[in-house]
């Protein structure tokens, strides 16, 4: 075995499998991920690393459990094999590993034809997940969250807190809640020449109006620098939002966005005071979430720019 | 004075060791993605260090401001003002990214 965990045994007896080898994936500062040969298949283990989790973000059981659901509603998401309790005192679930491409800069450089409509595709069934399927997911008031967050960081940021206000004075008519992703964006589905293969990264589901996951790819930070293409830096949004609308019912504008874009920066600017709070509080170490700090300026400026022209 | 090779030099060490012969050798694409983090990490070192004035408001005036936002007081020219603020944060983490809005 290569590269064997302590561990490796007490993980054949969760998979009831001969694990022939095991290899740590780079990356990942709170959850680390092994790529498993178990009786012949290929699996991904995702496994615990520090004992604090986000307020966010969900336990890997309930992460197993919202991608069993997602797996269960049609989605495309690698598949579900196991959750694996703990193992080696952390908490870890395996699923199908999968391979193809998730850098962002990379796909918006030559995006496979029909990416936009798959992401709506996709999108509309995850927001036709049952909720009580998941009855753990949590609902909320967003802007309170964001507020929220923000007082966690314990530094001004007079740009983001006048794009909490604008959007309380703005605040849209709501729309019932869905199950939400809650990071559906390039980045964290895997695409292939033949289009969208994967959705990935369900620690961020939570319950929302539907239109916080859909103007989440229109982000600019999301547009990995292909700037003129309002969707995830592939495309259009028009054919996006009918799509969207086909298979869902619920008919957004291209105009009903704006709301939800200033909010996707308030929540990726705040995003990146409180990763970068990780690095600084010690609880993970990394350049990485040290730099992000720094380039919450990028998203203040965004939301500013928004304001400015609606 | 520190002796030499001072704050700003040792950056520029760091950066040159980062660059010609770290980045160049890095096999896979995440250690690629790290180094080009890491050297973007120094140049903001690096800008802040040599910028003669890179900040329009202050800790305690931003906090101000901020305290006033949350509490609804939004006042005529407070964006203008922001605009300008988060512009010369920007001159210092990411100068190219003002060149995306002309």
């Amino acid at each position: 075995m290569v590269e064997a965990a302590p561990w490796a045994d007490e993980l054949e007896t969760r998979l009831g499998r001969r694990v022939t080898s095991m290899q740590l994936l780079p990356g990942g500062a709170s959850k680390e991920a092994w790529a498993v040969d178990a009786d012949g298949e290929r699996l991904l283990v995702r496994r615990a690393l520090a004992g604090v989790i986000h307020e966010a973000t969900l336990s890997l059981e309930d992460e197993f459990r919202v991608i069993e659901a997602a797996a269960e509603a049609g989605v495309k998401v690698p598949r579900p094999v196991a959750y694996l309790g703990l193992v080696g005192g952390r908490e870890a679930f395996a699923m199908e590993l999968v391979e193809g491409e998730t850098i962002g800069r990379r796909i918006v450089r030559k995006p496979p034809p029909g990416l936009d409509t798959q992401l709506a595709e996709e999108l509309a069934k995850i927001h036709a997940i049952p909720p009580e399927r998941v009855p753990f997911l949590r609902s909320g008031d967003v802007l309170e969250r964001f507020e929220h967050e923000l007082d966690s960081v314990g530094e001004p940021h007079p740009a983001l807190e006048y794009g909490l206000w604008w959007l309380r004075e703005h605040r849209p008519e709501p729309l019932a809640d869905v199950v939400s992703h809650g990071d559906f964006r390039l980045g964290n589905i895997v695409v292939s020449e033949r289009g969208l293969e994967y959705v990935l990264d369900w620690e961020f589901a939570h319950l929302s109006d539907p239109r916080e996951d859909v103007a989440w790819p229109i982000v600019r930070a999301w547009r990995f620098g292909a700037d003129d293409r309002r969707l995830g830096g592939i495309g259009e949004v028009g054919p996006y939002l009918e799509r969207y609308e086909e298979l869902t019912g619920r008919s957004i504008s291209e105009a009903d966005l704006d709301w939800w874009e200033v909010l996707g920066n308030v929540k990726w600017g705040t995003g990146c005071l409180t990763q970068s709070r990780r690095h600084l509080n010690g609880q993970d170490r990394s350049v990485e979430y040290a730099v992000l700090g720094r380039m919450a300026a990028e998203m203040e400026y965004e939301l500013i720019d928004l304001i400015d022209r609606a | 004075m520190p002796d030499r090779p001072n704050a700003l030099e040792l950056i520029e060490a760091v950066t040159e060791f980062l660059s010609t012969e770290v980045l160049p050798a890095a096999t896979d694409h995440r250690a690629k993605f790290r180094t080009l983090v890491a050297l973007n990490a120094l140049g903001i070192a690096w800008r802040e260090l040599t910028a003669s004035n890179n900040v329009l408001l202050r800790d305690e005036e931003a906090a101000t401001l901020a305290r006033r936002i949350r509490a609804g007081d939004v006042r005529e020219g407070d964006r203008e003002l922001l605009k300008k603020h988060v512009a010369a944060k920007l001159r210092i983490s990411n100068p190219g990214y003002l060149d995306r809005y002309e």
